[in-house]
C-alpha cells in the first residue's frame, strides 16, 4: 500500500466532497487562466498596431492610459525624424470605429500616401488616395474581403462616404483587417490636426537602436519608446492594469480557495481523527501524515486545475463571441497561462491543507483514539 | 552509563512506575513493578479504572510516564527519542475497538502498517498475505472491513500488529468485543502465535476466563499490582 494509493484511496471514499473541492479549485483557475489568456490577447491585439510599422521602434506619448490616445504634434514628429540615427520617421494617426457588428473597432490609419514604402505598405489592387483628398480611402485586403468591397467601391468611414481607390496589405493580419486614410482628412475628422499618434521610426543601418531611442527619450521625456510588446505597457497604463488584475486575481484565488480547502479538509480531518491516531499508533511518523494529507490536496489541485483549464476555454470563446468584444480579443493560450493556472490551484490546495495537515500529525495517539 | 535512548535487553520491566493526570486529580498507576520476561504470555487483570489499558500504553510508548522507569525490549520509555520507530518496530498493538480503515481492503489495513518499514514496497503485498494466512484468513484478503465479522475483524488486527514482525505484542482488551466463539478463536490464535513466532505478549483483559489463557497473571486494583499469579497455579 503506497502512500499515493491510500490517498486515492480516501479521495474516492469521499467521491462528493472530493469532486466538491476539485470543482471550486477548477472555477478558481478558471478565473485566474481566463484573465490571462484575455489580458495576453489584448496585449497581443494592442501591440499588434505597433508592429503594422515595420519599424525599429514606436514613439508614443509617455503615460497614457491608452495608446490610442497619446498625441504627437508636428514640432515633436520634426524633431524625432531629425534625431542623430534616425532614417525616417513615419507619423500616423490611429483611430477605430464601429462600422457595424461585426467591426466594432474598426482600425483606420491616417497616412500620408508618401509615406506609405516607409511604412512597409504594399498597393496590390488600384492606387493610393491623393494626400488631400478628402473622400478616399485604401482599404487592407483582408478587410475589402470581409466586407465585399473591391476598388472603386463606396466605403462608409471616418464618418462619410469614401471611394475605395486601392487595396493594400502590410503583410500584418490586425492592419490588412483596417482601412488607410489621407492623413489630413482623418486628423480633420477627428479635430485633430497637426497631430499624429504614433511615430514609426528606422533606424540608419549601422546605429544602435537602443542607443537612438535613449537619446530620443532623453530629449524628450514626453515621449518614449516601444520595441517589444513586453515593453507596450510603458505607453498603455490599461494592459498594465489589466496584467496587474490578472495578477491580483491569482492572488486572490489562492488565499480565498485556500480557505474554501482548508476548511473542507478540516472537517475531514475531524472525521478522521481516529484514523490519524491509529496511523500514529501503529508508527507512522508526523512527516507521512503531513504527505498524506497534502498528498490529497495535491491530487485534488491537479484535478482542480485541469478541470479549470477546461472551463476556461469554454469561458473564452463565451467572451470571444460577445458583441462587445468580437474581433478585439483573440484568446491567447501561453505555456504561462496554464503553468499560471497549475500553481494557483497547487497554491490553494498546499496552503489549504498545510493546517489540517500539521493539525493531523500532532494528534496525540492515545486521544485521537478515543475520539467520538 | 548507557545510552537510555538505545536498546539494552529483550524484556518489559516497570519499577516504581507512577502515572498522574490532571495536575494531580488522578493517580492511574501508583507504583507499579512488573516484569515480563522474553517470550512470555503476560495477562493483566483488574476492574475497571485500576490502570491497566493505562500501563499498557506506557509499554507501548502512546505516553510517558510521570515518575518511574520503564524499559521495554531495552529502550528507556522515559527517553525514547523515535517513539514512531519504536511503535513500528518493536510492538504490535492490537485494541479493543479493531481500528480497520473501512476503506481499504483486507490486505491494504495489514499494508498500512508496513509503512516506512525496511521491507522493500514489492515484498510488502506478498507479506501481508501470508500474514492473513497465519491468521486464517487470506480468503478474505480483498474484503472490506465492513463485510467482516467481530472475531475476523481482530485478526486482521492482529496481523496489521505483526506486519513488521514485533518482538512483543501488546492487546488492549482485544476479545472486549466479540462474542464467544470469536473470543475462543482469537486467544487460540494468540497461543498459537507466542509458539510459533516466539513473541512476548502482554494482553490487558477485565475477563478472567481470557486471562486463564495466559502464563501469568498479573492483578492490578487502585493503580497498583496486588497480586501475580501462574495460570497453573490458579
Amino acid at each position: 500500500m503506497s502512500l499515493v494509493r491510500l490517498v486515492l484511496a480516501n479521495l474516492w471514499a469521499k467521491k462528493s466532497r472530493s469532486i466538491g473541492i476539485a470543482f471550486a479549485i477548477g472555477i478558481a483557475v478558471m478565473t485566474v487562466v481566463t484573465l490571462t489568456v484575455v489580458s495576453s490577447g489584448l496585449e497581443n491585439a494592442a501591440a499588434a498596431v505597433l508592429t503594422i510599422g515595420k519599424s525599429d521602434f514606436t514613439v508614443a506619448q509617455n503615460g497614457v492610459s491608452d495608446i490610442l490616445f497619446s498625441s504627437i504634434d508636428d514640432g515633436q514628429l520634426h524633431n524625432v525624424g531629425s534625431t542623430k540615427g534616425v532614417a525616417n520617421a513615419v507619423g500616423v494617426l490611429l483611430e477605430t470605429e464601429k462600422i457595424n457588428a461585426a467591426n466594432p473597432l474598426f482600425l483606420e490609419i491616417g497616412i500620408d500616401p508618401g509615406d506609405l514604402s516607409h511604412f512597409g505598405v504594399t498597393v496590390v489592387a488600384g492606387k493610393p488616395y491623393g494626400a488631400t483628398a478628402n473622400h478616399q480611402v485604401m482599404l487592407g485586403w483582408r478587410a475589402a474581403q470581409n466586407l465585399g468591397l473591391h476598388v472603386g467601391a463606396r466605403f462608409e468611414g471616418n464618418g462619410t462616404w469614401n471611394t475605395v481607390t486601392g487595396i493594400f496589405s502590410t503583410g500584418i493580419a490586425y492592419g490588412d483587417l483596417g482601412a488607410m486614410f489621407p492623413l489630413p482628412a482623418l486628423q480633420a475628422r477627428n479635430r485633430v490636426a497637426g497631430s499624429v499618434t504614433l511615430i514609426f521610426v528606422k533606424v540608419v543601418p549601422g546605429f544602435s537602436i537602443p542607443k537612438v531611442e535613449k537619446s530620443l527619450t532623453s530629449s524628450h521625456p514626453e515621449l518614449t519608446t516601444i520595441r517589444t510588446a513586453s515593453e507596450f505597457g510603458r505607453a498603455d497604463r490599461n494592459l498594465v492594469f489589466l496584467q496587474a488584475a490578472a495578477t491580483g486575481s491569482t492572488v486572490l484565488a489562492i488565499l480565498i480557495g485556500a480557505v474554501i480547502v482548508g476548511n473542507t479538509m478540516l472537517l475531514s480531518l475531524f472525521e478522521r481523527t481516529r484514523e490519524f491516531g491509529l496511523l500514529r499508533a501503529i508508527g507512522w511518523t508526523r512527516t507521512r501524515v503531513v504527505f498524506l494529507v497534502v498528498g490529497e490536496g495535491i491530487v485534488l489541485a491537479v484535478a482542480g486545475s485541469a478541470t479549470g483549464v477546461g472551463l476556461s476555454f469554454a469561458a473564452t470563446s463565451v467572451l470571444e463571441h460577445l458583441p462587445q468584444l468580437t474581433g478585439v480579443l483573440h484568446a491567447n493560450y501561453t505555456q504561462g497561462a496554464f503553468w499560471r493556472g497549475l500553481y494557483t490551484g497547487l497554491g490553494m490546495a498546499v496552503i489549504g491543507a498545510l493546517y489540517p495537515a500539521l493539525r493531523a500529525a500532532n494528534l496525540t495517539p492515545l486521544k485521537a483514539l478515543s475520539h467520538e | 552509563m548507557s545510552d537510555p535512548g538505545v536498546k539494552t535487553r529483550s524484556e518489559i520491566e516497570a519499577h516504581e512506575v507512577e502515572k498522574i493526570y490532571d495536575d494531580g486529580m488522578i493517580r492511574a498507576l501508583a507504583g507499579v513493578d512488573l516484569t515480563v520476561a522474553k517470550g512470555e504470555f503476560v495477562a493483566i487483570t483488574g476492574p475497571s479504572g485500576c490502570g491497566k489499558s493505562t500501563l499498557l500504553h506506557l509499554f507501548a510508548a502512546l505516553d510517558r510516564p510521570t515518575s518511574g522507569t520503564i524499559r521495554v525490549d531495552g529502550y528507556d520509555m522515559n527517553h525514547l527519542r523515535h517513539s514512531n520507530r519504536f511503535r513500528r518496530q518493536e510492538i504490535g498493538l492490537v485494541f479493543q475497538l479493531h481500528n480497520l480503515l473501512p476503506r481499504l481492503s483486507v490486505l491494504g489495513n495489514v499494508e498500512i502498517a508496513m509503512a516506512g518499514s525496511h521491507r522493500p514496497y514489492a515484498e510488502r503485498s506478498v507479506y501481508a498475505q501470508k500474514l492473513l494466512g497465519d491468521v486464517d484468513i487470506a480468503h478474505l484478503a480483498d474484503r472490506r472491513p465492513t463485510q467482516l465479522s467481530g472475531g475476523e475483524r481482530q485478526r486482521v488486527a492482529i496481523a496489521r500488529a505483526l506486519a513488521n514482525d514485533p518482538p512483543i505484542l501488546l492487546a488492549d482488551e482485544p476479545t472486549g468485543s466479540l462474542d464467544s466463539a470469536s473470543v475462543e478463536a482469537v486467544l487460540g490464535l494468540f497461543q498459537r502465535l507466542r509458539q510459533e513466532r516466539r513473541v512476548t505478549i502482554v494482553l490487558v483483559t477485565h475477563d478472567n476466563v481470557v486471562a486463564g489463557v495466559a502464563d501469568r497473571i498479573v492483578q492490578m486494583l487502585d493503580g497498583k499490582v496486588v497480586s501475580e499469579q501462574a495460570t497453573r497455579s490458579l
